[in-house]
């Protein structure tokens, strides 16, 4: 049990800067997801805190104790790495136990622990094998084993599932889900995959370019992302950005889309300002595709709108409709059991009570 | 129409198999000549070595021998006894060579292995110009470096010696041997290191028990490499030791350009023979292993 706090981190790789005055706090028992496009810095901040890269300005705290300079041995956490990192050279057996036998644990402990995890990772059969007879959905069950034997502070997670298959990965979301619930040690895990960020964290810490643009409870970071590159890198299919510019009339506050002749506004009525926007100011128009619905007149903030499908996909549950918005594409996402063609209008709603709006220059929600 | 494009098909299709037959036999018989061209040498050394000096004079240096005689390989052993005192013959020096091969080739291997798990592994601040000094060592002719190293071994008081070949052997080698190990090392992924890291292995345990036990291909690669290389060294053997200290390939030609009155070619093959006998032993034994390391990529793991 323990908690981790990040200060002010930064590295530098040479000329680039690969993390920039980074913060965190992590308490007790949370699972942490660092989430970001590849070279976001996202994995050398889990080295760092692992203690397999050195810190140049900064400090991390575990429970109190600065562990700039600690060993990674020494920091009680384990690892588990996107290759698996086995032991080529040692069964499945010493390969689990070979951490616990460095720190010379009692042999009847080592047993003990290496049955009770091994069951609970359905490894117990595979104990004699070597890795290379192994698949990579026990592969990775291994390396977890090998985490979890060692009872650690802390875990780390280096993208764990990026080399399973589709399904493979599902399960193995699935039990490290399950694992978090019954030991209740915190975790920090990285990854690039979204849908494995939202399906895990208790909190996510959206990166880029060195900097944490965003931490917050998954369902913050969906519905109130604070900027566009997080609004944009969560969701799938990704959120519908429609640039325009803002227009407040009789103390009511619109959004009138790019290039409309005519005098179409959406209002803006029960819309959070963090800051209140100025007349003609440019703004991105941001809803997600979940919010273009059937026309549904329950619906409490809501316009309606008339829309020419361009593209059709279905995805088994329900279908991705891409419409021509004004001259956008949007995409929407209704159920399967409504006849859309391809250029015959659908009469929709959208709901405007969940939608962002970000300021054009800075890219942040305003 | 049909069955005629049909027939031209079949036409195709069956000059095309001739063809193919017509090349792979070529192909064997080119194969063929060559392995005859390249084992002749040898054929005409163990020939030559059974005869005795008489049908050796002959001429006829392609037949078989009359009645397979195996005087001449004795000689070569373990001389004629006390009759002729100067005569040179290979069993001492065979037994030299070995006590500074086996030593020189252990020796350098495992710095080699060291020394590639440290640049790739624990990569420290001017790693990559270190590497290069050593690569850098593999390019140094040998010349260039017979009047330093006898001064050094002067200066230590191994000259003419044993211990100061082996040295000699290690320090050479090391270039090479490190340039294997490290290009090895580079392709097993660095995660593994960090894994046994947290795990709290350090240095020495993590090349010992993680790195060492997948490293096979890769050392039977070196110890054939230095092996073959130490053992058929002259230049440093005959510039370095003389006498009684001198490896084989230098009592070799000792006792080749020595022989005072008639040259006795059928002692000669066989000297040349035994002298090679090792280094055949190693290729046979271990020659697949030689292959499947050259080419050995990453460790599935």
């Amino acid at each position: 049990m323990a908690t981790l706090k990040v200060n002010n981190l930064t590295k530098d790789f040479g000329n680039t800067k690969v993390l920039k005055q980074i913060n965190l706090e992590v308490s007790d028992g949370e699972f942490i997801v660092l989430l970001g496009p590849s070279g976001c810095g996202k994995s050398t901040l889990l080295n760092m805190i692992a203690g397999l890269e050195s810190v140049d300005e900064g400090e991390i705290i575990i429970d109190e104790y600065v562990v700039n300079r600690v060993e990674p041995k020494d920091r009680n956490i384990a690892m588990v790495f996107q290759s698996y990192a086995l032991y080529p050279a040692m069964t499945v057996r010493n390969n689990v136990i070979f951490g616990l036998k460095q720190r010379k644990v009692s042999k009847e402990h080592i047993e003990k622990s290496l049955n009770r995890f091994s069951k609970m990772l359905q490894i117990d059969q595979l104990l004699d094998r070597k890795p290379a007879q192994l698949s990579g959905g026990q592969r990775q069950r291994v390396a977890m084993g090998r985490a979890l034997v060692r009872e650690p502070q802390i875990f780390l997670f280096d993208e764990p599932l990026s080399n399973l298959d589709a399904k493979l990965r599902v399960e193995m979301r699935h039990e490290i889900n399950k694992l978090h619930e019954q030991l209740g040690t915190t975790m920090i895990y990285v990854t690039h995959d979204q849908v494995e960020a939202m399906s895990l964290a208790t909190r996510i810490a959206v990166m880029n370019e060195g900097i944490i643009q965003q931490i917050g409870t998954p369902q913050e970071i969906y519905d109130q992302p604070n900027s566009i590159f997080v609004a944009d890198f969560v969701g799938s299919p990704s959120i519908n950005l429609v640039p325009g510019k803002f227009s407040v009339e009789k103390n009511q506050f619109f959004f009138i889309p790019k290039q409309m002749e005519e005098n179409f506004k959406i209002p803006l009525k029960d819309y959070k300002f963090n800051n209140r926007p100025s007349e003609g100011q440019e703004v991105i128009f941001g809803f997600r595709p979940e919010h273009i619905n059937l026309e549904d007149k329950s619906l409490k903030f809501q316009i309606e709108l008339n829309l020419e499908p361009i593209l059709i996909e279905l995805t088994g549950y329900e279908q991705n409709i891409t419409f021509d918005f004004m001259g956008h594409e949007v995409i929407g996402r209704l159920p399967r059991n409504i006849n859309a063609q391809v250029g015959k209008a659908i009469s929709l709603s959208l709901n405007l009570s969940e939608i962002s709006i970000f300021d054009k220059i800075s890219t942040n929600r305003i | 129409m049909q069955t005629l494009e049909f027939q031209n098909i079949k036409k195709i299709e069956r000059s095309a198999t001739r063809k193919r037959i017509f090349f792979r036999w070529l192909l064997f018989l080119m194969l063929g000549l060559f392995a005859l061209y390249y084992i002749a040498p040898l054929y005409v050394m163990i020939v030559t070595s059974l005869k005795t000096m008489e049908e050796i004079r002959q001429g006829n240096l392609m037949s078989l021998p009359g009645e397979i005689i195996f005087d001449s390989w004795k000689t070569a052993w373990s001389g004629r006894g006390g009759i002729d005192a100067g005569n040179v013959f290979l069993r001492p020096f065979f037994w030299n060579s070995l006590k500074m091969v086996v030593p020189a080739v252990a020796i350098s291997t495992f710095f080699g292995a060291m020394n590639g798990y440290a640049l790739t592994k624990w990569r420290f601040k001017g790693d990559n110009l270190l590497f290069l000094a050593f690569l850098f060592g593999c390019f140094i002719p040998y010349q260039a470096i017979l009047l330093p190293m006898s001064r050094t071994l002067g200066i230590l008081g191994i000259s003419n010696s044993i211990s100061g070949l082996v040295l000699v052997h290690t320090v050479y080698g090391l270039s090479f041997t490190t340039l294997f190990f490290r290009n090895y090392y580079i392709s097993i992924p660095d995660e593994m290191i960090k894994a046994a890291r947290i795990d709290g292995a350090g240095f020495f345990k993590i090349f010992f028990k993680v790195l060492l036990p997948i490293s096979s291909p890769i050392i039977v690669v070196t110890v054939i490499w230095q092996f073959t290389n130490i053992w058929n060294d002259f230049l440093f053997g005959s510039s370095f030791s003389f006498g009684e200290a001198a490896p084989i390939q230098v009592a070799l030609n000792n006792m080749v350009l020595t022989s005072t009155s008639v040259k006795e070619y059928n002692v000669d093959m066989a000297a040349a023979f035994i002298a090679g006998i090792p280094t055949l032993i190693v290729y046979v034994l271990a020659g697949k292993y030689f292959i499947r390391g050259l080419t050995a990529g990453s460790v599935k793991g």
